[in-house]
């Protein structure tokens, strides 16, 4: 029973890091309108930043990646909804996001070589504390705290704060917040930065876990996909709630049941549509 | 809402880009005229990018330290050779052998590390009577052998030789767990199979082994924590490249305190480096080891060392260096004009081999090796770590 709960602690600390990644996604979607494509390839340049800077362990080195990874990320989110201002269809900002993913994945592995590397966690955390009778690395106790302290900032700052009111009435309706002598777009490039910076931030403090590799770009984006349309656009607790399902997904159900593993994800992506259509038809407002 | 309405067709769309831009394409660094005469052109695939990277690097290293050594001459004729990713095994090693045989017209393909990647370039190699001189993993599945040769081991061979070793060093039930690809079942599965006949038992729930996801995510902890209940008083496992480095440390970080055992991969070459003290005491079975006392190693050794600032040799580049010794004997005796299916069929009557780990036998029915095993155990040396032979002469299979 031990091994179980040491399991879906390991599942735990992957869907709270997986829970940072799919918000920026989901706010992107919701309140900028914008398909963020690339969002895997800003959690990617993370990892990255955290190998350069702090491969073999250090504080300063993973506190100036973390800064790195959060100045660039939003930058280049903010960046990215200024260019993308013009593509007002979601296939011209589908293809456009993709494209810039690409690459920037490709620049990326030019500079760290397309294989998988490993980031050691900072002095004092690379070690094992003992759980249940388990060793379990303290990193990975760290990334619980961190990211669950960071969800709960989220959900405060979007569903309780007087920016967070502004953030959603903009996701409501652009044109209703304008009339109210708020500029909308620059809600949408503030919330674009965020979530750069949430995909690019999270990298560097995930790199430990997951490393940088070829095609971890593209497996975050699908899961963060996954999470936000199965959680609810725009939802908070749904995506916290979709998060932490693929976590154990990913690490529970791949060890219980090998083979259906990956089937669940798309049964959850499934459920999580057909539980919101049946909610919306029976005339509740669906958030 | 507009977007709640076009969400469901855009996330079909995006997936099946993402499916797309999963397949990738393959790389070519280096391109040739078409051979005219009696010079050679001969097709190198190797992994330059997934999990295998590292590996690939080093066999392109073992290829060029042939060439070079023999005046980039194989039996006498000048080779040219065309580079070509195998990626992780999948369709980007399908593309590059349709292009180095469309193309590139071929008179020989060598490499590959990764057995899937066997499977997709074996059927149209044979198809085009081009041999393929494999250095890497050799698959259980394959059909047809006549234009396929491999350098390097049956992937079965490894659990073979180790089996019965285990079965003596370790007091009880073993753990045995791999990557779940052809290569990671018939490596974890050649040793189930030899260890269970040697009256060892499995600690997997169920007797079954256990295989990871491939290419996977580099977390092994939920895995790590299931050996840690099992009640296995040692641990069999199979994984190479940068999959083997985080196998490894995760294995020290999670605490799992049983002996470790595997095939050569597990601590060879870059991953040993990269894994540094967490590899201490791993003890595995292997065919090559830089430290094997020949006449031939020696020379190889010291020239490999000039050329590669002071880095040893690994298996990954013994194997491909054998290759070039293989092709070499081989043209030697089919003659100055001979083709790719001349070729062939002069290796089928080589016999036998000589490369840097010594004298095998190509075997005429697997066309794999058969060949001596020794046992190493990674130890601390220097600044950093080393494959120690404890065990030169383990015994002699294969084929």
């Amino acid at each position: 029973m031990a091994d179980e709960l040491i399991i879906a602690l390991d599942g735990l600390a992957l869907g709270l890091l997986l829970y940072c990644v799919a918000t920026g996604l989901s706010l992107a979607l919701g309140v900028a309108g914008v398909f963020q494509l690339s969002h895997g390839a800003f959690f990617l340049a993370g990892t990255c930043m955290a190998w350069w800077l702090a491969e073999s362990g250090s504080w300063l080195g993973f506190f100036a990646a973390l800064a790195a990874g959060l100045v660039s990320g939003g930058v280049a989110g903010g960046g990215l909804a200024v260019l993308l201002r013009p593509l007002t269809n979601h296939l011209d900002q589908v293809l456009a996001t993709i494209g810039i993913g690409l690459v920037l994945v490709d620049l990326l592995t030019t500079g760290h070589g397309a294989q998988p590397r490993s980031v050691q966690a900072p002095p004092g955390l690379d070690r094992s504390v003992v759980l249940l009778g388990h060793a379990y690395p303290t990193y990975r106790l760290v990334v619980i705290v961190v990211a669950a302290a960071l969800a709960v900032l989220l959900y405060l700052t979007v569903e309780a704060s007087r920016a967070g009111a502004l953030v959603r009435a903009v996701a409501a309706d652009a044109g209703y917040v304008a009339t109210l002598g708020v500029e909308p777009r620059r809600a949408q490039l503030l919330v674009m930065a965020a979530g750069g910076a949430l995909a690019t931030g999270t990298g560097v403090l995930g790199a430990p876990i997951l490393g940088p590799a070829p095609g971890l770009d593209s497996s975050v984006l699908t899961l963060s996909l996954i999470i936000v349309v199965a959680g609810g656009l725009g939802s908070m607790r749904g995506s916290l709630a979709a998060a932490l399902l693929v976590g154990q997904i990913q690490t529970t159900a791949a060890v219980a049941w090998p083979l259906a593993a990956p089937f669940l994800l798309l049964v959850l992506l499934v459920v999580g549509l057909v539980w919101r259509a049946r909610r919306t038809t029976a005339g509740i407002r669906v958030t | 809402m507009m977007l709640r309405r076009t969400l469901p067709p855009t996330v079909g769309l995006i997936c099946g880009l993402l499916l797309a831009a999963c397949t990738g394409s393959s790389l070519d660094s280096e391109t040739t005229e078409a051979a005219p005469g009696k010079d050679l052109t001969i097709g190198v695939v190797v992994p330059q990018s997934g999990p295998y990277q590292p590996i690939g690097a080093d066999m392109l290293k073992g290829w060029t330290a042939y060439l070079e050594r023999h005046g980039n001459k194989l039996g006498g004729r000048t080779v040219k050779y065309v580079l070509a990713d195998e990626g992780d095994g999948g369709p980007t090693a399908r593309a590059a052998v349709d292009r180095l045989i469309t193309n590139d017209h071929v008179d020989a393909i060598v490499g590959v590390a990764n057995a899937d990647a066997v499977n997709n370039i074996a059927g149209p190699a044979t198809a085009a009577h081009t041999p393929f001189i494999g250095t890497g993993g050799r698959p259980s599945t394959l059909s047809d052998l006549s234009f396929v040769w491999h350098t390097s081991f049956d992937s079965r061979d490894y659990g073979k030789a180790a089996g019965p070793y285990l079965k003596a060093n370790v007091d009880g039930p073993v753990y045995a767990i791999g990557p779940d690809y052809q290569g990671g079942k018939d490596q974890v599965g050649g040793f189930v199979a030899a260890f269970t006949a040697a009256g060892g038992t499995l600690a997997n729930p169920g007797g079954q082994p256990t295989y990871t996801p491939w290419p996977g995510d580099g977390n092994f902890g939920p895995w790590l924590t299931k050996i840690k209940e099992s009640g296995a008083k040692a641990v069999y496992a199979f994984y190479a490249g940068a999959p083997a480095i985080a196998f490894v440390k995760q294995y020290q970080q999670f605490g799992v305190g049983l002996p470790l055992y595997g095939p050569a991969f597990l601590t060879e070459g870059a991953a040993l480096a990269a894994q540094g003290a967490a590899a201490n005491g791993i003890t595995t079975v292997a065919t090559y080891d830089p430290t094997l006392d020949n006449p031939g190693n020696a020379a190889f050794v010291a020239d490999y060392k000039a050329r590669n600032g002071g880095a040893a040799p690994n298996l990954y580049a013994e194997t491909i260096y054998a290759a070039g010794a293989l092709l070499d004997k081989a043209i030697t005796a089919a003659g100055a004009t001979a083709s790719g299916e001349q070729i062939n069929t002069a290796i089928g009557k080589l016999g036998t081999v000589t490369s840097p780990r010594g004298t095998w036998t190509l075997s005429p029915t697997t066309h794999t090796p058969v060949q001596r095993w020794c046992v190493r155990k990674a130890q601390a040396a220097g600044t950093g770590m080393a494959n120690v032979v404890i065990k030169p002469d383990l015994t002699t299979l294969g084929g």
